[in-house]
């Protein structure tokens, strides 16, 4: 029975964590240029940005590095109307990605939902193994892990031996 | 005798045509240093007696010679020692009943010495009428100063199964969650017929059976036919149909070993111990956490031992064990077995084993009244029935050699005794349901009168017990009720179920009673007759412990420690409890059934582990700069997760002579610290500076942007909980930092009063912990080695004041700078994105080296934070500190009309005089450095036990002052300031005067150059 | 390990997944200054201790990071509902009371 997944490390991106009550959304998703996603776990996207709801005033909205600033700016602009929070979490968090046909039960070693349910196209923030993680189904057989960067060895570390515990075929 | 005689030549004690053994492939194996060969498909206990041995180990207590008692993983007896190949891999107390045979196997027998055969520790045996239950409890009470210096260290010495491993363990372990529709627990009769119902209507089905094939009781006891073929053929297709359905994963030397909340069902898989060499990296064993929607237990029943004068001799062995030595393993047990039972079942293996070439020169059933049909089939065999009768004693020790049997009479008295000379004696009580796993659920038992059993009654989960566990007996009764569980499983998951029919021809109904201890021809005293084989208790000890007073069950289990050993009374705990509830004189459902817990059999640690061993055993967190202190001789101390940088000890130097260095570098020229674990969260909103207001003890409303603040937390009861240097980065943005041990109990907490109790205001939390990288600058060089690369910021003294803040770039890091200083130096915190971390501090090592700089960990922190009397959270403080008590009102908002803990710190409590305060210690003795921890007394005082007045929190040899310093929280400690107090210790005792905290540069000069 | 169903991300989800927060219901007090000592004292420490249905507050704390309401039999361990923080749950019995019946176990 061959192996034929990979975990990888993603490069760096940008990130923010973006708050705001419910009334303003409409304001932010015009300033951002997209449609804020409307329910948890859902992601919206432009070209080169995504939001991904991770709670009911909360969502992660993720850009190309050198366009944080320009989100940054769009952003405050509706600030005196639209009152949010807008943090910069590019450097908080590092990205693994899963990916294979065997992602989903390489992520099951750890991550205690079932995994079955989470449709492609949806992230949610959970747990692997004692880490908190955001979690994003990027395609059937594609994860990515999006983990606080302190963290992200013990993660790796668990994805490294459960590779060879499946390569090892028992 | 002539058993221990042929001991040693080979599997003369093998049938022909008999077993599901490979007789294709050999397997050699030692036990005791003895080699011996046995077949691929062996357990450690089918080879063994196929060559004829049957004394496997010794017993717990009396150290009496032990045989397998069984075949499965129930066993208490045939305990042995393990030693797959390499170092590391021992492992006691393994079941040899259940441990696969492969090539080069080493086992060991236990609780011998110095060998098997003679054992000086079997002198207990003789002396067994001291080892009554209790007899620790009641001997070793007196005198009350031996206990700890003379009873325990040789109780323990002598006490325990087996030898504890002492090398760390070298194998790895594995673990997964999985979720099913239907998981179903044992694949037998009853699983297989309910999985075969599912799979066929495509239902997600795991099937997890502790053997290493599925089949359960058909690989025992094999009906004539099933569905017209006969068992092996019939289990080969039902593996092949199941294997081929997509929807069903059966997994074997898998044990459901607890069940808990929602279904939730605990699978310990054995991977490799069964491998003479196990593939490269391949986890020795897998817990699988199953989540299954709808659960059938279909664990079957395990047969009971009967208790007699004897019943523990090698040799003596559950009827149905002897069936599965001879059907599974193609062993046959002995060449004169006799039977004694209580149950038709045992009449079934008894005609087995004759059918084998096994004479069977008597079957004796306490019962007057036994089924015609087996006594003529019985007759047809030759075999000599004595029903009504009863067994008295066994003789031979290291293997039985003939046993004494009598008619029973109509007062329970056995007459006309005969020795029957034999090599074996099966025995049955008749079978417990097992429900270990449906009592892990909380759900209840109910006491089936007429049969005597427990059987399943009120369920807490999801679940059906399906077959032998529900008290049936044919196993065509036990096909339909797996059929029937399925039908229910399958209705509750909204699926349709075809209904499925197996056809068992040959059945073997039958039915049993269930007995106490044998009758005898004695007054029982003397008679050694087995309740639990594995501690040893005997009838004799469960009547004692009723006649001094335990009543209850969970009593006289512990008193006699009757279930209480690995196999948590698999054999024991319906004869115990019968027992008891015949002296006690109360029906048996009254006298109650003590609680099973998981696990149902013994599970090696490293299962329930995991992957979380060596590196993996916890998270680690590490700073982004950690690096560097690893490349540079740093040495780490763990902090909550973190690991961190203590000291940084050049050639030569220990701690001290580091921690000095340090210290003294960074008073005189400078040191450079990474402080990123220090917790950081953004605040921001409109109302950010009303929420800081309500949470920290400070006012806020009025710090300008650019400035910072130090802030305290309290709880609401009023006790300190946190304290860290806040900035204002904006109208709407505060950058808060906790203590490193702090930072997601603050998050917490802030979230719940904002969730909770303010959601009216517009703030919002993000943690930025790890956002940031932070590098602290301290001592007076300090500007000079950071300004070259501030770009965006005027840092000097006039426009950069002490506790300022700015935005800016470092060395071309977008940065966020503060003028702090934990220290009481000229100090600077630098924040740059995580990553960018290392490469700043490099860039400021080698900028440093211009000004005498040092790098410096955690210990020179502490010492320098202490010389200046900051304080730290959780060191100096333990929860029951006030700010009052710790010196620090003058960080309380006066004005402040409530914050979190304000109310709390007019409680009557918290105003009394004799709160302890916190406040400085300088020891007489200079070069004396106080323990912390240690407790303080009034000096001279040398009362036993003397009054306790406080304790040292922090202490320190101070490189600044060329002395000792110490903190400490002490009764009315403000007040004592001047006086003197006595420190404790081992060896001696320390006076030291009370003093302020602050030891260094009390009026702050040196942080405003 | 108990499922938990998050009324805000509408899934029932592994217990690990969340934190417990202490006994529901129990509001801070609008003006702490005023209140007497024994107010305060039950405000800070006084709790049901209920064998039977207890109101508790939980945490999504790895999930959607939201505090919410819960209904839990202490016997059986198990949850019997959850609302969203502000509201009630109902036990099916009384509307938002403890159901403090003694369960044989």
């Amino acid at each position: 029975m061959a192996f034929n997944s990979t975990v990888e490390n993603l490069p760096e991106m940008g990130r923010f964590s973006l708050r705001c009550k419910r009334e303003n959304t409409v304001a932010m998703s015009k300033a951002l240029g997209f449609e804020l996603p409307s329910s948890i776990s859902e992601i919206t996207r432009s070209r080169t940005r995504s939001a991904l709801r991770l709670g009911p005033d909360e969502w992660m909205l993720t850009c190309p590095m050198e366009e944080r600033s320009a989100l940054g700016k769009s952003l405050a602009a509706i600030y005196p109307d639209a009152v949010h929070s807008l943090t910069d979490i590019s450097s908080r968090e590092v990205s693994i990605r899963i990916s294979g046909p065997e992602a989903e039960e390489l992520l099951s070693t750890s991550c205690p939902r079932n995994l079955a349910e989470l449709a492609s196209g949806r992230g949610v923030r959970t747990i692997f193994d004692s880490v908190q993680v955001i979690l994003t189904r990027e395609k059937k057989d594609q994860f990515r892990l999006d983990v606080w960067r302190s963290f992200a060895p013990h993660v790796l570390g668990l994805l490294t031996v459960a590779v060879a515990e499946f390569e090892c075929g028992l | 005798m002539a058993t221990q005689k042929v001991k040693r030549t080979m599997n003369n004690w093998r049938v022909d045509g008999k077993g599901r053994i490979n007789r294709d492939k050999h397997v050699r194996f030692t036990f005791d240093g003895v080699s011996y060969q046995g077949y691929e498909g062996d357990t450690v206990a089918s080879a063994l007696i196929a060559n004829g041995v049957h004394l496997m180990g010794r017993s717990f207590k009396y150290h009496r010679p032990r045989g397998p008692v069984t075949a499965g993983s129930e066993e208490p007896n045939a305990l042995i020692g393990t030693f797959r190949s390499g170092a590391g891999r021992f492992e006691p107390n393994t079941r040899a009943t259940v441990q696969e045979l492969y090539e080069g196997l080493t086992t060991v027998s236990q609780n011998k010495w110095p060998t098997l055969n003679f054992d000086i520790g079997a002198v207990n045996d003789k002396l067994h009428k001291l080892f009554a239950a209790g007899f620790y409890y009641k001997t070793f009470m007196w005198p009350k100063s031996f206990w700890d210096r003379v009873y325990e260290p040789l109780i323990r010495a002598s006490a325990g199964l087996g030898i504890s491993p002492t090398e760390p363990d070298a194998d790895t372990y594995a673990a997964r969650y999985l979720h099913t529709e239907l998981l179903i627990v044992g694949a037998g009769p009853a699983g297989l017929a309910a999985a075969l119902t599912a799979a066929r209507n495509g239902t997600d089905v795991v099937l997890v059976d502790e053997n290493r094939e599925i089949g359960g009781s058909l690989l025992s006891e094999a009906p004539t036919a099933i569905d017209g073929k006969n068992v092996g053929n019939w289990l080969i297709d039902v593996i092949g149909e199941l294997e081929a359905s997509r929807n069903v994963r059966v997994m074997t030397r898998a044990t459901a070993i607890g069940y808990y909340h929602e279904n939730m069902v605990g699978v310990a898989e054995k991977l490799t111990d069964h491998m003479a060499s196990p593939p490269a990296n391949a986890p020795r064993e897998r817990m699988w956490r199953i989540r299954a929607q709808e659960v059938i237990l279909a664990q079957g029943a395990l047969e009971r031992p009967l208790v007699f004068d004897g019943n523990d001799r090698p040799g003596v062995m559950m009827a149905g064990a002897a069936q599965t030595y001879l059907n599974r393993y193609g062993v046959k047990v002995g060449n004169a077995a006799v039977v004694v039972t209580s149950h038709d079942s045992a009449w079934h293996a008894a005609f087995d084993l004759a059918d084998a070439g096994v004479r069977i020169p008597a079957i004796v059933d306490v019962r007057t009244n036994v089924n015609g049909y087996l006594q003529s089939e019985a007759q047809k065999r030759g075999i000599t029935a004595k029903v009504g009768h009863s067994v008295t004693s066994v003789s031979g020790t290291k293997r039985v050699s003939a046993v004494k049997i009598g008619r029973i009479s109509d007062d329970q008295y056995v007459t006309d005794i005969t020795s029957i000379p034999c090599d074996a004696v099966l025995m049955s009580g008749g079978w417990t349901p097992s429900l270990h796993l449906f009592s892990h659920t909380k759900g209840s038992l109910q006491w089936d009168e007429e049969n005597e059993v427990f059987l399943p009654g009120e369920k807490t989960e999801r679940c059906h017990i399906a077959g032998g566990g529900r008290g049936l007996w044919s196993q065509q009764a036990v096909f339909d009720d797996g059929v029937h569980a399925a039908q229910q499983a399958l209705s509750s998951l909204g699926h349709n179920a075809q209904p499925l029919s197996v056809d068992v021809e040959g059945d073997r109904a039958g039915s049993g009673i269930v007995m106490e201890e044998l009758p005898g021809n004695d007054d029982k005293l003397s008679r050694r007759a087995f309740v639990d084989f594995q501690n040893d208790v005997t009838a004799k000890d469960i009547r004692l412990a009723v006649r001094e007073g335990m009543l209850s069950i969970e009593h006289i289990k512990r008193f006699t420690t009757n279930g209480m050993a690995t196999d948590q009374g698999k054999l024991s705990n319906m004869n115990g409890l019968k027992i008891a509830s015949g002296e006690l004189g109360r029906p048996t459902p009254e006298v109650g059934l003590t609680t099973f817990r998981p696990p149902y059999t013994p599970t090696t640690f490293g299962t329930f582990a995991g992957y979380h061993k060596d590196e993996l055993f916890e998270v680690t967190r590490k700073t982004s700069i950690d690096s560097w202190a690893e490349e540079n001789g740093a040495v780490f101390e763990p902090v909550a997760l973190w690991r961190r940088a203590r000291y940084y000890p050049k050639a030569g130097e220990d701690m001290h002579a580091a921690v000095a260095r340090e210290c003294r570098e960074t008073r005189t020229f400078v040191g450079m610290f990474d402080a990123s674990t220090l917790g950081k969260i953004e605040v921001v909103g409109p109302d950010a500076a009303q929420f800081m207001n309500r949470m920290y003890t400070n006012p806020w409303t009025r710090l300008a942007p650019g400035r910072c603040r130090y802030g305290l937390l309290l709880g609401e009861d009023g006790f300190i909980r946190d304290d860290g240097v806040i900035g204002r980065l904006s109208e709407d943005r505060f950058h808060v930092t906790t203590t490193t041990g702090g930072a997601a109990r603050v998050l917490t907490m802030m979230e719940h009063f904002l969730q909770t109790e303010w959601p009216d205001l517009d703030v919002w939390l993000t943690s930025t912990t790890e956002q940031w990288s932070t590098i602290a600058l301290n001592g007076p060089n300090a500007r000079k080695v950071l300004e070259p690369f501030v770009k965006g910021a005027d840092i000097s003294a006039e426009s950069f004041p002490h506790m300022a803040l700015r935005e800016c770039t470092v060395a071309g890091f977008e940065a966020r700078l503060f003028r702090v200083s934990f220290t009481g130096e000229l100090g600077f915190e630098v924040n740059v994105p995580s990553q960018r971390g290392r490469a700043l501090w490099e860039v400021l090592y080698q900028e440093g080296k211009k000004y005498s700089m040092c790098v410096y960990g955690t210990e020179t922190m502490h010492v320098l934070r202490a010389e200046k009397g900051y304080i730290i959270v959780g060191q100096d403080t333990d929860g029951t500190v006030t700010p009052a008590d710790a010196g620090l009102t003058w960080a309380i908002g006066k004005k402040k009309p409530d914050f979190v803990g304000k109310r709390s710190l007019t409680r009557p409590d918290m105003l009394l005089p004799d709160r302890k305060q916190l406040v400085g210690l300088l020891t007489e003795d200079p070069d004396v450095v106080l323990e912390e921890g240690a407790q303080i007394v009034e000096a001279g005082d040398t009362a036993v036990p003397a009054r306790m007045l406080g304790h040292v929190t922090s202490s320190y040899r101070s490189e600044t002052l060329g002395r000792s310093i110490a903190m400490a929280l002490i009764e009315c400690g403000f007040e004592r300031v001047g006086t003197s107090l006595d420190i404790p210790m081992p060896g001696q005792t320390h006076r030291a005067t009370v003093s302020r905290t602050v030891f260094y540069d009390p009026d702050g000069d040196r942080i405003k150059m | 390990m108990l499922l938990i169903h998050c009324p805000y991300c509408k899934e029932t989800l592994p217990e690990l997944e969340f934190e417990y927060a202490g006994q529901a219901h129990i509001a801070r007090p609008e003006n702490p200054a005023e209140q007497t000592d024994a107010e305060w004292r039950d405000y800070l420490f006084i709790r049901s201790n209920v064998r039977g249905d207890h109101a508790e507050q939980w945490r999504h704390s790895h999930g959607c990071g939201r505090y919410f309401n819960a209904l839990r039999n202490t016997v059986s361990d198990k949850f019997i509902a959850t609302c969203e923080i502000g509201q009630a749950c109902s036990n099916g019995h009384a509307e938002g009371e403890e159901n403090n019946e003694q369960l044989e176990s």
